[in-house]
């Protein structure tokens, strides 16, 4: 447990080191130019519109965070090397694997509550004020969903690859929340066990998106912020310790 | 369970790589080796051969695919059994953004240290290999010799019964070797107890740190012995300076012949006891003066090396 923590500290202070948080003010600067951009646009409209671009730019930018920072964090150790005199250590490979993706997902929490703040902050001038509510459970159900891809992707990244993983990851992404209309697409293919197996294991990622309802200041039960979480603690739980067995079994040439 | 001082033990081990395609690649093959508490063991071979495999595998780091791996009675797969390991990769890399200082803090920790404890043992091991004048520098900017220095330090944190360096000298200048192998020679003095095993294709490093070998070769165990056995040759060779005759050298003494080094001495070369005696008396009827007689050292290379294997090599080096 002990080891675990030092590892995700150590991960805070790579990621912290790699200048990630540069990425919000980036999103500051997006912010604040789609706001004055989309005021040109339109008058009645503009609050909605600035709140779903804002949460869609949080929720693309934190999926990308998830996987190219999921990625470079365990496979650079693999592929330069430095993993060896970690793991010749005594501790578990599986405190390696959490204390990477706990790291990282200290890391996106705090990310996406600056991204959020600012989203809040850029829209409570506008003409129609955002809904705080709103934000906040939107904000959640993102970093909710980045919780499961950074899962997804250290369970790709034990088994594949870099380009491999980033693949699968987004294409199970792209899967989740499209996974409803493409069930309906494959009509007979629906009793088949093999698909019904295959559609079991992609998370359904649409439960977490309430994008249009927050830019429309509607907010949702707080239970249903409960029930997402709990969804997404046991999709994550799942792909981590698949990716936990998987790499406690993995030979390490480097 | 291992016999109370074999300290690493191997059973049998193979190892079998997937390679292109359905092919299989045989790395180590039925690997039997045990090293005995405090010893030294230099596993020598060519690149190749299966001794960075071999190393991985008694870490954990792979998996024998047959045999059985024991470490300090230990088995290999076992996380517990690499505290009683202190680990030298042979490229160490350290996350660019650590110091000095704090990488040896981050490893402490994970060896299961902490406080003024690992604070104090880190800048003891430091001052040993004499990097805590750049102790609060980033390793990102630390040469090759550096790196491996603070990489020594680092497998020395928990002063572990075992120490594995693969490839210790591999990639450092004839200063940076100078260096490393005079620290080998400290901790060797420093901690007598403690074993040391060291893969490397330099039979120098082997010649003057070890007290055992191993060759491999093709992932087969070749030899295994002591220094001190594979040098004491059956067949001992003397070297006879005599002054130069005015007369040509007798029949009896001629195959003896190997080198003129100058106008006024001549070298005979002759093997065994028996032959020695034999040919001094063979001087001795001549009349000749011998100048001196030597003790001709076998070297470790010419241990554990047919004279083909030397003299292909030797026809490689000149062709390149």
């Amino acid at each position: 447990m002990k080891s675990m923590a030092y590892i995700a500290g150590i991960a805070i202070k790579e990621l912290l080191y790699e200048k990630v948080f540069y990425l919000l003010i980036v999103f500051v600067i997006c912010a604040l130019g789609l706001s004055v951009l989309l005021g040109q646009l339109t008058y009645a409209e503009q609050t909605k519109l600035t709140i779903d671009f804002m949460l869609a730019g949080m929720e693309l930018s934190m999926v990308l965070f998830s996987v190219f920072v999921g990625i470079s964090l365990f496979q650079k150790e693999l592929t330069f090397g430095s993993i060896s005199m970690v793991l010749s250590k005594p501790i578990p490979r599986t405190s390696f694997l959490l204390g990477k993706f706990f790291g990282q997902l200290i890391v996106q929490l705090i990310v996406i509550a600056g991204m959020g703040a600012i989203t809040y902050f850029s829209c409570s001038r506008l003409p129609e004020p955002a809904s705080l509510q709103a934000i906040v459970q939107a904000s959640l159900l993102i970093s909710f969903e980045v919780m499961t891809l950074s899962a997804i992707t250290y369970f790709f990244a034990v088994n594949a690859g870099s380009l491999m993983t980033a693949l699968a990851t987004l294409a199970l992404f792209f899967l989740g929340h499209f996974r409803s209309i493409s069930a309906l697409q494959m009509g007979k293919a629906e009793s088949n066990p093999i698909w019904s197996l295959a559609k079991s294991m992609i998370p359904s990622l649409e439960i977490f998106n309430m994008k249009a309802l927050a830019s429309y200041g509607y907010s949702i039960p707080w239970a249903s912020v409960q029930w997402a979480f709990i969804y997404a603690l046991s999709a994550t739980t799942f792909y981590l310790v698949l990716g936990a067995v998987c790499f406690s079994r993995k030979d390490i040439a480097t | 369970m291992a016999p109370l001082n074999e300290i690493i033990s191997l059973t049998g081990v193979t190892k079998v790589f997937r390679a292109a395609g359905w092919k299989k690649k045989t790395a180590v093959n039925d690997l039997t080796l045990s090293v005995a508490s405090g010893a030294t063991l230099g596993l020598l071979g060519p690149n190749g051969s299966g001794k960075s495999t071999t190393i991985k595998m008694i870490l954990g780091f792979l998996r024998p695919t047959k045999g059985e791996i024991l470490v300090g009675g230990i088995s290999s797969d076992s996380y517990r059994a690499r505290a009683l390991i202190g680990y030298l990769p042979e490229n160490p890399r350290f996350q660019r953004f650590l110091t000095a200082e704090s990488a040896l803090h981050y490893f402490g920790h994970l060896n299961g240290m902490s406080g003024s404890a690992l604070k104090s043992r880190s800048l003891e091991l430091l001052e040993l290999v004499n990097l805590s004048h750049v102790r609060r520098e980033r390793v990102s900017g630390f040469s090759k010799g550096m790196t491996q220095r603070l990489a020594i330090a680092q497998s020395l944190l928990n002063r572990p019964p075992i120490l594995i360096f693969d490839e210790p000298m591999s990639g450092l200048d004839p200063l940076g070797r100078i260096e490393i192998r005079k620290l080998i020679a400290e901790i060797r003095r420093n901690m007598p107890r403690t074993t040391i095993f060291f893969s490397t294709h330099i039979l120098e490093d082997v010649e003057l740190l070890c007290s055992h070998v191993a060759l491999m070769k093709l992932g087969n165990l070749q030899t295994l012995s002591t220094i001190s056995e594979l040098l004491q040759n059956e067949g001992q060779r003397y070297q006879v300076l005599i002054k130069k005759p005015q007369a040509q050298l007798p029949d009896s003494l001629q195959s003896s012949q190997r080198e003129t080094p100058n106008e006024l001495g001549l070298i005979l070369s002759i093997d065994g006891d028996q032959g020695l005696y034999d040919t001094l008396s063979e001087i001795r009827k001549a009349g000749l003066t011998i100048l001196s007689i030597s003790s001709e050292r076998k070297s470790l290379e010419q241990a554990l090396f047919s004279q083909d294997d030397i003299n292909r090599v030797r026809q490689l080096g000149g062709a390149a």
